[in-house]
């Protein structure tokens, strides 16, 4: 039907309820402006929180434990980790890996010979080798082997170097303490006891321990206390983002201790995220709002018109033809207030990339291209909705067969 | 495009109505070409049959067919090409738009199927004399200008059955030859079945079958 719309529109009365028509338009604007800035925002939370800053590979190494409280102190069921909370933390989506730090059963003393009076009480530590930052080819022991090659904490380093000439012992740099040997004295059952080389072969900034490789702590274990350790205290979790609010309501769910540093970012993520979900629920609220009440002011200028409706169905003019046409009349005004909440949220994120976060690289001056997508099916969706309803009331409002 | 009723009568009116009746109750089929007067008294239902026919009521029983396809059981989208192309109506009460031109009301009826140019409207407005009326509302108009408008309407686009109901009743018989005259040619030119529903006294109108309601 090639007909023109033109000399059918006097026929329809919409300058009616102008008010009611206006406040929907206002009130549309403003939920769409609201729902795309809170999209736009949340975007650029994740572009921003997205990346920690102790990151190597792509992912994240955290270091979990127990809270230890005075309810569950030396229980150790409560505060150990069993194989199958390892397994279920292996399971978890947001989880790329999890291993256990093995510890000594035995004890260890740790002295450095004659070269410095220096002997203290020590634990070790073993994890897979996979979890390590740093992995020297040397890293490895074969029984019957007196080299124990060790990695130590980078942290520890520091720390001797604070204390160390408070007790008359010099400062060292990392070469020189890989340097040194000392000297790994291993006490098990009855008189059993035996003497090790240690040599510090790295530094791990990740791992908060002394490490050897698995191989030794496993046969020192079962030579010097008869048994493997049983359960882990600590375990260390890969994972591609530390900030993932999912991992965070995992961990807080078990009640798992972790380092808040690494996680802090995700904290104030979950937070952020809630703001910006409410204010996208709210935007759609009003977005709903502003169409209930646009279709409040349809139904009154289509019952105003009902008398010229029907005589068109009359003459022939097809039902669809005419929803379609009466509601293609606001399409216009349907796209240019979204197009319009668009600009503002461009000049919004403009303001914010540059003025509030100085040009910081993760964010983009223009918005992200799903709120242009999203403001271009709010303008689609305007449509349809709008011309269901006009469809709608047209069959209602002349009847089935007039 | 053949017309036929089966039992056709409305749901408000007895059976014993069909007895007097050569139209309710009847089996009867309207071919192209043919000039058909019903001859219907007040009270008999003209205005319901012409109603049915133009699909604008349902409140019958029996059947009414064009082409064997049930006009009740056609969509509203099927039902609006029909009126645009195929079945053309002058009702007794005229509806037009009173807040539009007569010029307004002709043209929205013919930019719907243009079976004639824009022109036309001009040379049939001058024949039924209300040529110089196209610009006034129609609401404005006399009863007869308003008749005479809504028969040119029916007039300006395709059909094969013209359904008329009345349409002299405010015309003088000057007007009337005048109307019936460019009926009978824009019927002619389409070979369409023309079915006009009156009281007795139109003799003028140069009918092949008759009927009284």
């Amino acid at each position: 039907m090639a007909a023109s719309f033109k000399p059918i529109r006097p026929l329809l009365q919409t300058g009616t309820n102008a008010a009611s028509r206006w406040f929907s338009y206002i009130g549309l604007g403003i939920g769409v402006l609201l729902l795309l800035s809170a999209v736009q925002m949340y975007i650029n939370l994740q572009q921003l929180l997205h990346t920690s800053p102790v990151r190597k590979n792509g992912f994240d190494y955290l270091s979990i434990t127990r809270q230890v409280t005075n309810e569950n102190m030396g229980q150790k069921d409560k505060l150990f980790f069993s194989a199958a909370e390892i397994d279920d933390l292996k399971k978890q989506p947001f989880i790329t890996d999890a291993a256990p730090l093995e510890a000594n059963q035995f004890q260890v003393e740790l002295s450095a010979g004659n070269l410095l009076p220096f002997s203290t009480n020590l634990f070790l530590e073993s994890i897979d080798d996979a979890f390590l930052d740093t992995l020297p080819a040397g890293f490895t022991w074969q029984e019957g082997q007196t080299r124990i090659p060790i990695i130590v904490s980078s942290d520890f380093l520091e720390i001797f170097n604070v204390f160390g000439p408070s007790y008359g012992l010099p400062q060292v740099s990392a070469e020189t303490a890989s340097g040194i040997p000392v000297v790994i004295t291993c006490h098990g059952d009855g008189n059993l006891e035996q003497d090790f080389q240690g040599q510090i072969v790295a530094f791990s900034d990740r791992i908060n321990s002394v490490l050897v490789p698995q191989s030794f702590l496993q046969w020192a274990n079962l030579h010097f206390k008869g048994k493997q350790a049983e359960r882990a205290s600590r375990v260390y979790i890969k994972t591609s983002d530390a900030n993932n609010p999912d991992l965070l309501r995992y961990l807080d769910l078990h009640a798992y201790k972790v380092n808040k540093d690494k996680t802090k970012f995700g904290r104030v993520k979950q937070v952020f995220e809630g703001i910006f979900s409410g204010l996208a629920v709210f935007g759609i609220l009003v977005v709903v709002l502003a169409l209930l009440l646009f279709s409040f002011y349809l139904q009154l200028v289509i019952a105003r018109s009902r008398d010229s409706l029907r005589l068109l169905l009359t003459l022939g003019y097809s039902p669809r033809w005419l929803s379609s046409h009466v509601s293609r009349r606001f399409i216009p005004v349907y796209f240019f207030i979204i197009i319009a909440a668009l600009a503002a949220v461009q000049v919004m994120q403009w303001a914010f990339h540059t003025q509030v976060m100085y040009n910081r690289p993760e964010l983009q001056t223009m918005v992200h291209v799903a709120v242009i997508a999203l403001a271009m099916v709010l303008v689609l969706l305007s449509a349809w909705a709008n011309f269901r309803l006009v469809d709608r009331l047209i069959k209602k409002e002349t009847g089935h067969r007039s | 495009m053949q017309l036929s009723i089966r039992s056709l009568l409305p749901t408000y009116f007895e059976q014993s109505r069909t007895a007097d009746s050569e139209i309710w109750g009847k089996d009867l089929v309207f071919s192209p070409g043919q000039l058909v007067k019903i001859v219907a008294p007040s009270g008999t239902g003209k205005s319901s049959l012409i109603n049915f026919l133009y699909g604008m009521r349902n409140d019958y029983n029996g059947q009414i067919q064009y082409d064997g396809q049930e006009l009740r059981a056609l969509s509203l989208e099927k039902l609006a090409l029909l009126r645009q192309s195929a079945i053309s109506v002058v009702f007794q009460d005229l509806r037009l738009f009173p807040e539009q031109t007569v010029r307004q009301n002709l043209e929205i009826k013919r930019q719907l199927q243009p079976y004639h140019p824009a022109e036309k409207i001009e040379e049939m407005a001058a024949r039924l004399g209300i040529a110089s009326r196209l610009d006034t509302l129609a609401g404005r108009c006399s009863y007869g200008e308003q008749q005479r408008t809504a028969i040119i309407r029916a007039l300006l686009q395709p059909f094969n059955l013209l359904l008329l109901d009345e349409p002299f009743s405010h015309l003088d018989n000057k007007n009337t030859s005048k109307a019936i005259e460019l009926i009978l040619e824009e019927a002619a030119s389409r070979k369409a079945c023309v079915l006009l529903a009156d009281l007795e006294r139109i003799d003028i109108y140069p009918f092949t079958q008759l009927y009284h309601l």
